[in-house]
């Protein structure tokens, strides 16, 4: 006859170190701030989202019921169909990700070689330049707009998606720079070592083991700026003027200008909710890798 | 397979006015295993490093064989290295990381495939060939770093450190490994360890540095039974060597329990009237309080096979002055009882507390100048 052991079970929740209160005043204060403050998230969430399946009638009357008009009707995409169609939403849409894609890829290809540089390579006054990069990042680019719009109109800029490609290139730099600098830095530096004993040139380096390394940082940068350029509107107002140029942000505007004379709020609402949804779905898949890319390089 | 030459090798950092390295002259033998050790600081590891062509030479140079290394970059050294921490690439598998110089060399596939068969056959890899190196064992990871360094075939293995992140029974195994691997491609070897053990269990030869300067270089025995002075003989030898203060007259050295005729060499050596007795735990018999110097047993530790015994002495005359290991030069009298280090027979049955009388073997006693710290050769 065996005796029967009961299996051992961990306890549901590990026993918290001595001494720690669970319910101290700080904590139940903290945790009520939290969770006011995601409430009222998701209800803003919530109302754009079901605002932007109403009709302008439900929106105003029941601001926070459920939509049903457009249901009963059997054309629940309305509100949709007609941003995207009708106000220039798709057209805006395909714009915006091809010029926010290029935008962010070119800021990491620039930027990272040159946080590399800046970094690691003991550049003659890498110090001073480094500095000037995140000097950059203390002026406000609204206040270089105007001398920005003289200069680029004198070079037939305006107007031009390619002219605003290069802005937002080059507005985007300095954080970008400062970012993977603090990256590149807290890489170790026998691996450079090792690299320059085995027979690696610099730039094979660079790209073959330093590159590779500094995949979580350049993802974050890359996101980071994707997600910033995405919501990108004075620049865009101020550098555009054509309808088939026009970024999302930029549409969005126009749009909300003609929406309110012709009472068409729920397809303005759906055209804010194409704007914004896209970015949040990113942010909650890779929240976080940006957070972790955002903390790296600042601890050791 | 070549020699390892410093002539005046000096290594300055910036804003700092007193050198890493002072005017190193080493000179390793086709071959040899040379362990370099030293206390933090000391500037082994930037001598590594200047023979690897990571650190500049300010003065003086390095040469490889009969090639003159001194300006040359790295890679065309013909050298590997070995880092403390093994700066193993963590986005490559272990086959790439040790293939990697020789892809960069565009050596042929063939050829990479094979050599790098070999080396993880040697080194017990072949199972974790396509893992990355975070799933890896430090051990395993120590010997991809070791396989890295095989496979080149070089002329000079340069190791740094490699066994401080393994813990102390894989040390053991890999120490033996590393200096039977050594033997066996007999390929010039430059070893930096802070360990005492380590330097002398592994090396041909011994350097020892202090304060960029290189102290004493000879094989293992010479530098244990003959150091140089002050400073090697308390740091090679553990537990350290007891030292004593003396003061010779008439030619011969009177200490507590002990007199010790100078030989003529010693006493023209000789600068002023004090002097620096070594002797080691080992050279000390415990008896009877009474005889010899009498101390009391502070601490026990028994090992097994040895027991060491930590003694205070009593204050009076001849009582023993133990001198600052560290300087090499007398401590100042802190007033504190001095403890002396007794090696006795294992299970021996001393105990705190016990006063005993410790008397020294003055055959194997090592005696020093007091002012310039150098041995007094006989």
């Amino acid at each position: 006859m065996t005796a029967q052991t009961p299996a051992r079970r961990a306890p549901r929740r590990p026993k918290p170190p001595p001494g720690s209160r669970r319910y101290g005043p700080v904590r139940i204060v903290g945790m009520a701030v939290v969770w006011l403050f995601t409430a009222f998230n998701l209800l803003l969430l919530y109302w754009l989202v079901a605002a932007s399946f109403k009709t302008p009638i439900e929106i105003f009357q029941q601001p926070f019921g459920l939509p049903l008009h457009w249901f009963q009707l059997g054309n629940p995409m309305r509100n949709y169909l007609y941003a995207w169609n009708e106000a220039g939403f798709g057209h805006a849409f395909v714009v915006t990700v091809l010029l926010v894609g290029a935008a962010a890829v070119s800021v990491v290809a620039v930027g990272a070689p040159a946080a590399y540089a800046l970094s690691r390579l003991g550049v003659r006054g890498h110090g001073p330049l480094t500095s000037f990069f995140a000097i950059g990042m203390g002026v406000p680019f609204q206040t270089v707009i105007i001398p920005l719009f003289v200069a680029f109109s004198k070079i037939d800029l305006t107007n031009s998606l390619f002219g605003l490609y290069l802005l937002y290139v080059a507005l985007s730099l300095p954080f970008t720079v400062f970012l993977l600098t603090g990256f590149f830095r807290s890489l170790p530096t026998e691996l450079e070592e090792q690299a320059a004993i085995d027979g690696a040139s610099p730039v094979r380096t660079f790209v073959r083991v330093m590159l590779p390394l500094a995949q979580g940082g350049l993802v974050t940068a890359l996101i980071i700026n994707a997600i910033g350029l995405w919501n990108e509107t004075l620049l865009a107002i101020v550098f555009l003027q054509e309808n088939a140029k026009f970024t999302l942000s930029r549409a969005l505007f126009t749009f909300y200008g003609a929406a309110q004379y012709q009472s068409e709020y729920g397809g303005l609402i759906a055209g804010v909710a194409i704007v914004v949804l896209p970015m949040l779905v990113m942010y909650i898949v890779l929240a976080r890798r940006i957070i972790g890319g955002l903390t790296l390089g600042a601890g050791k | 397979m070549a020699t390892v030459t410093l002539k005046g090798a000096t290594r300055f950092y910036a804003g700092q006015h007193t050198p890493a390295v002072d005017a190193l002259d080493l000179e390793v033998a086709d071959g040899e295993f040379l362990v370099l050790v030293g206390p933090s600081g000391c500037g082994k590891s930037t001598t590594l490093r200047m023979v690897a062509g990571l650190e500049g030479v300010d003065e003086g140079g390095i040469a490889i064989g009969d090639r003159d290394v001194t300006d040359l970059p790295p890679k065309d050294r013909d050298i590997a290295m070995v880092f403390q921490n093994y700066a193993l690439y963590p986005h490559m598998t272990v086959r790439e990381n040790i293939g990697f110089h020789l892809r960069i060399r565009r050596e042929p596939k063939a050829l990479i495939a094979e050599r790098t068969a070999e080396a993880a056959q040697l080194l017990d890899l072949t199972e974790v060939l396509d893992r990355k190196p975070a799933q890896l064992s430090g051990g395993q990871r120590q010997r991809v770093a070791m396989g890295r360094a095989i496979v080149r075939r070089p002329q000079v293995f340069l190791l740094d450190e490699p066994l401080s992140n393994l813990d102390a029974k894989l040390r053991v195994q890999t120490r033996t490994q590393i200096a039977a691997l050594q033997r066996e491609f007999a390929v010039t070897t430059l070893y930096v360890t802070h360990d005492q053990v380590e330097a002398m269990t592994m090396g041909d030869r011994v350097a020892v540095m202090n304060g960029g300067v290189l102290q004493q270089c000879a094989t293992p025995p010479e530098i244990f039974a003959r150091p140089v002075n002050l400073f090697v003989a308390s740091f090679i030898g553990s537990p350290a060597i007891n030292l004593l203060n003396a003061s010779a007259a008439d030619d011969t050295v009177r200490g507590p329990g002990f007199e010790l005729r100078l030989t003529r060499a010693q006493a023209s050596s000789l600068t002023g009237t004090d002097v620096v007795v070594g002797l080691r735990p080992e050279a000390w018999t415990v008896g009877e309080p009474g005889t010899g110097v009498d101390a009391t047993i502070e601490v026990v530790e028994e090992l097994g096979s040895d027991q060491y015994i930590y003694c205070s002495t009593v204050g009076g005359a001849d009582d023993p002055i133990a001198v600052d290991p560290s300087l090499g030069m007398p401590a100042a009298d802190t007033g504190l009882p001095r403890p002396l280090t007794v090696r006795t027979q294992g299970m021996a049955p001393y105990a705190r507390g016990q006063r005993v009388g410790l008397r020294p073997d003055s055959a194997s006693a090592h005696l020093f100048d007091a002012n310039t710290g150098l041995r007094l050769e006989d």
